[in-house]
């Protein structure tokens, strides 16, 4: 199971620095949060995986969420130059 | 070996096999749209293993990291949602 858990983990990582949108890269992250939380769980450490829950789940994705809605992509800044 | 424990384990092991294949939808899916609703089932999965496994160890502690999980992914998905629904109105 762990080792399960590890080799999804890297697939994840590089998936979200290959990906082209930031809003894919951010479920990707998403995702990675999850595991890396569940993999703390199998290790016996509940409150570790607490932290990486509510850090992961809630308060990276939402921020990470508004400030691609904040910003533009680079595309479009350049077709209005 | 229990009998519990032997089936709480194959029921790890079919929910983790059933995620991963969601996974699949989140890593080929086409749209954003797509992954949104991948992340949406590996979230509602991954939490009931960790309840599953909660059980399994007869710990109360281990109820709360699902807990924390189902309330913040949850804000997670509805701030993902808000900003597709912003980019169709823009387009």
């Amino acid at each position: 199971m762990t080792e399960t858990i590890l080799i999804l983990l890297i697939i994840l990582g590089i998936l979200s620095l290959e990906f082209k949108d930031l809003l894919n890269a951010v479920i990707c992250l998403a995702i990675f949060s999850l595991l890396c939380s569940l993999l703390f769980y199998y290790l016996h450490a509940p409150d570790v995986a607490i932290a990486e829950a509510a850090v992961g789940a809630g308060v990276a994705t939402v921020i990470f969420v508004l400030t691609i809605n904040k910003t533009r992509r680079k595309e479009e800044v350049e077709e209005e130059e | 070996m229990d009998i519990r424990v032997l089936t709480l384990d194959i029921v790890i092991f079919i929910l983790m096999g059933i995620s991963v294949l969601s996974m699949v939808r989140v890593v080929i899916g086409p749209t954003s749209e797509d992954r949104m609703i991948g992340l949406n089932l590996v979230l509602a999965q991954i939490s009931a293993i960790l309840v599953l496994i909660a059980v399994k160890y007869n710990r109360s502690i281990y109820l709360d990291v699902a807990l924390v999980y189902a309330i913040l992914g949850f804000i997670g998905i509805l701030a993902i949602a808000r900003h597709a629904a912003s980019r169709e109105d823009k387009e």
